[in-house]
């Protein structure tokens, strides 16, 4: 699994340049480490779906960019015990041009507290961007949502770059079409409604492979396992 | 009584100048003698030679492009006053002189940390207003205006060090009447000391009761009353920009010496405001208003700034600016420590410094754009929901209506009608319907009733759709979606 870790015996990769820090590597998820996670656990949030955690191997990748790709900006339940959590803080959860109204009694039944919810609608693509950039930048918010219409990928690098300033989860929405665009994001998601729920295959994964799938039970029975399992806390070493 | 008197010698120049970084040479001429003479010039001008004392052609020789703005003493007084509206955060007690501004600290000092302390921020915030200041302290009003103008910097705190620093200076200073000053210069006196060591009422009887008088005030043996400045009611304050401003950024300079001034005006009144109203004047065109909000009651300079920059990057200038002016009408009590200590508003309510990210993207968005969200008890999912204004606390979050039933996670702003085919609704194909309906029959109370069946229904794309059938219009429509 780790043969770097085992030759040295002390944790260090020593090259004749310069001594790096192998923890340091693997925290950062610098190191690609095979199956499991290439993130600390206190980097990783549990998206209170088991199976969703076991294909992300932990959870949300916590202060990053995550790509949600679908045919009709799908993939927002997947988020809902993440942001029932989050929504107990005292922070903004921003959600930048949202396609129709979150429907308020539906994420209140969720456990998101809606009154954390700031919504920017009704601006310009470019206007867009720059709300989100300044949300993910301020420290102010824990989630970023957006749904942009279209982005280059020096604008993807500069979301990345806020939320990491930010500690904020930055999750864009995006068409399937943009699949092939390069992306700087830490986890890239196509997502796709198949009965019972929503089929989610990783098409990136920071520190880890991609290429898998699972399919997320999503409907009004499974709803209450999400909602009680995310409660437990991030557990990222499920093997 | 401690008297801290602030002396504005630039005044002259500042009152045009200080709308602008940086300014061209530009002197300031009074006439003196039938002819315009230079009273006052700036650091540019003086790098063309240009020095007070010049003619006005000479000046203009020296430098061809020189401004030249006549001496205004009624704008200079009303740069006074408007200082005095600032200086009230430091005295409730203040009087004027010419190009000067005397305050009464002796009872403030402790509050603000001492002397030192208390200079500093004077220093500084005149310096952010735009004016250079020189300061003297005295125990009596007359002294500290003297040594203001003639000892910068001098603190004459008791008696005997006020008469020590008085007694050196030139009679000149003390007084322009040239009865007074011709008659001790034929007897050979030059300074006030040696004015002081006659004895009174022989220079009573020689120059008259006004040099005596003069001289008991100066060292408090006598009263010396002054008109007592009140503030005024609203704050309303103007910079005239020396030429024209085209850039909508360059007007943050400007605007954040108004600022300064409004804070100091609010704190001697110990309040914040919300509302600021801006008015750009152009030459030739009708002027430019608009006003600037604030979530809360602030009288930081720094933050109202940085709010005005993001209302400004949007603004669309139809002239360039000669002068821009700030206005604030009401203030409401405001306590310093909230904002340090407490800062969040409650367990729900987002903590107030998260409230400056709110400040800045409804600045450059505006209110409109810019909402928060909330349940609302009532059946028809149109108005289950209500958009309010951001971080409000959500009492209805508590208990939203039950509909036991699944909900969708997006409402369509409005019902999208579905075509029906073979009885059956169809969105990319037939839908399957998968659970009972649900009835909702509400509204009848307020006109906008409606009775409609509400089902679950996949598409064949997979998509879970909410969608009902009207029971009036037997029509079928879209209203959410979930997932």
């Amino acid at each position: 699994m780790m043969p770097l870790h085992g030759k040295t015996g002390r944790g260090r990769v020593c090259t004749a340049m310069q001594v790096v820090d192998l923890d340091e590597l693997k925290r950062n998820g610098a190191l690609w480490q095979g199956r499991r996670s290439g993130l600390a656990p206190d980097s990783l949030l549990s998206s209170g779906w088991p199976v969703l955690d076991r294909l992300l191997g932990g959870g949300w990748p916590r202060a990053a960019l995550i790509e949600v790709l679908s045919d009709a900006h799908q993939g927002l339940s997947l988020l809902l015990p993440l942001l029932a959590r989050l929504s107990a803080r005292p922070r903004w959860l921003v959600w930048v041009a949202p396609p129709h109204v979150p429907y308020a009694p539906a994420l209140a039944a969720h456990g998101v507290r809606v009154g954390q919810l700031l919504l920017v609608r009704d601006v310009s693509a470019g206007q867009g961007l720059w709300a989100a950039e300044q949300a993910l930048k301020s420290g102010a918010c824990s989630a970023v949502l957006a749904w942009p219409a279209q982005l280059q990928t020096a604008q993807l690098r500069r979301l990345q770059l806020a939320a990491e300033q930010g500690d904020c989860v930055a999750i864009l929405f995006r068409s399937v079409r943009t699949a092939a665009q390069g992306s700087p994001a830490a986890l890239r998601l196509l997502v796709r409604p198949v009965p019972p729920g929503l089929q989610v295959e990783v098409l990136k994964r920071r520190g880890g492979w991609g290429g898998d799938s699972c399919i997320v039970p999503i409907g009004p029975e499974a709803m209450d396992d999400g909602l009680h399992s995310s409660g437990a806390s991030s557990s990222s070493h499920e093997s | 009584m401690l008297w801290l008197a602030l002396y504005f010698p630039q005044l002259p120049l500042e009152v045009f100048t200080r709308g602008r970084q940086q300014a061209g040479a530009l002197v300031v001429v009074e006439p003196s003698a039938g002819r315009e003479q230079v009273s006052r010039c700036n650091g540019a001008a003086q790098a063309y030679g240009i020095r007070p004392g010049l003619t006005l052609p000479a000046a203009l020789a020296l430098c061809a492009g020189l401004a030249v703005q006549r001496r205004d003493r009624a704008r200079e007084q009303r740069a006074l006053d408007e200082m005095a509206s600032w200086a009230y955060q430091f005295s409730p007690r203040i009087s004027f002189e010419p190009s000067l501004l005397l305050l009464e600290v002796g009872a403030s000092l402790r509050l603000f940390g001492g002397l030192p302390r208390l200079l500093e921020m004077v220093q500084r915030e005149l310096g952010q207003i735009g004016y250079s200041v020189q300061h003297a302290l005295a125990t009596t009003v007359a002294a500290a205006g003297l040594l203001a103008r003639s000892r910068p910097g001098c603190q004459a705190s008791t008696t005997d060090a006020l008469r020590e620093a008085v007694a050196a200076l030139p009679l000149a200073c003390l007084t322009r009447d040239p009865g007074a000053r011709n008659l001790v210069r034929h007897i050979g006196l030059d300074s006030i000391a040696d004015v002081l060591g006659l004895p009174r009422p022989e220079l009573a009887r020689r120059s008259g009761p006004q040099l005596p008088q003069l001289l008991d005030r100066l060292l408090g043996e006598a009263p010396d009353p002054r008109p007592e400045w009140r503030p005024p009611r609203h704050f309303s304050q103007t910079i005239e920009l020396l030429g024209e401003i085209g850039q909508t950024m360059a007007l943050l300079f400007p605007a954040r010496r108004l600022m300064v001034a409004l804070c100091g005006f609010l704190r001697g009144l110990g309040g914040g405001t919300q509302r600021l109203q801006w008015t750009l004047m152009h030459r030739d065109h009708p002027e430019t208003r608009f006003g600037q909000g604030l979530l809360e009651p602030s009288r930081d300079p720094d933050h109202m700034l940085e709010v005005l920059r993001e209302r400004v990057e949007r603004l669309q200038l139809p002239a360039p600016v000669v002068a821009i002016g700030l206005r604030v009408d009401d203030w409401l009590a405001f306590e310093e420590s909230n904002r340090d200590l407490l800062g969040g508003s409650g367990p729900d309510g987002p903590a107030t410094s998260d409230r400056a990210l709110l400040e800045r993207l409804t600045n450059r968005l505006g209110g409109q754009c810019v909402r928060g969200l909330r349940c609302h008890a009532d059946h028809r999912p149109e108005h289950a929901w209500q958009l309010c204004a951001p971080g409000e606390l959500d009492t209805a979050d508590a208990m939203p209506v039950q509909h036991g039933r699944a909900q969708p996670l997006w409402l369509l702003a409005q019902p999208r009608p579905l075509q029906v085919q073979q009885s059956v609704p169809q969105y990319g194909g037939p839908l399957r319907l998968e659970d009972l309906p649900e009835r909702i029959e509400a509204g009848w109370w307020d006109g906008f009733d409606v009775t409609r069946d509400y089902f679950v229904a996949r598409s064949r794309a997979g998509e879970r759709l909410w969608i009902f059938r009207d029971r009036r219009g037997d029509g079928w429509y879209l209203h959410g979606v979930f997932m």
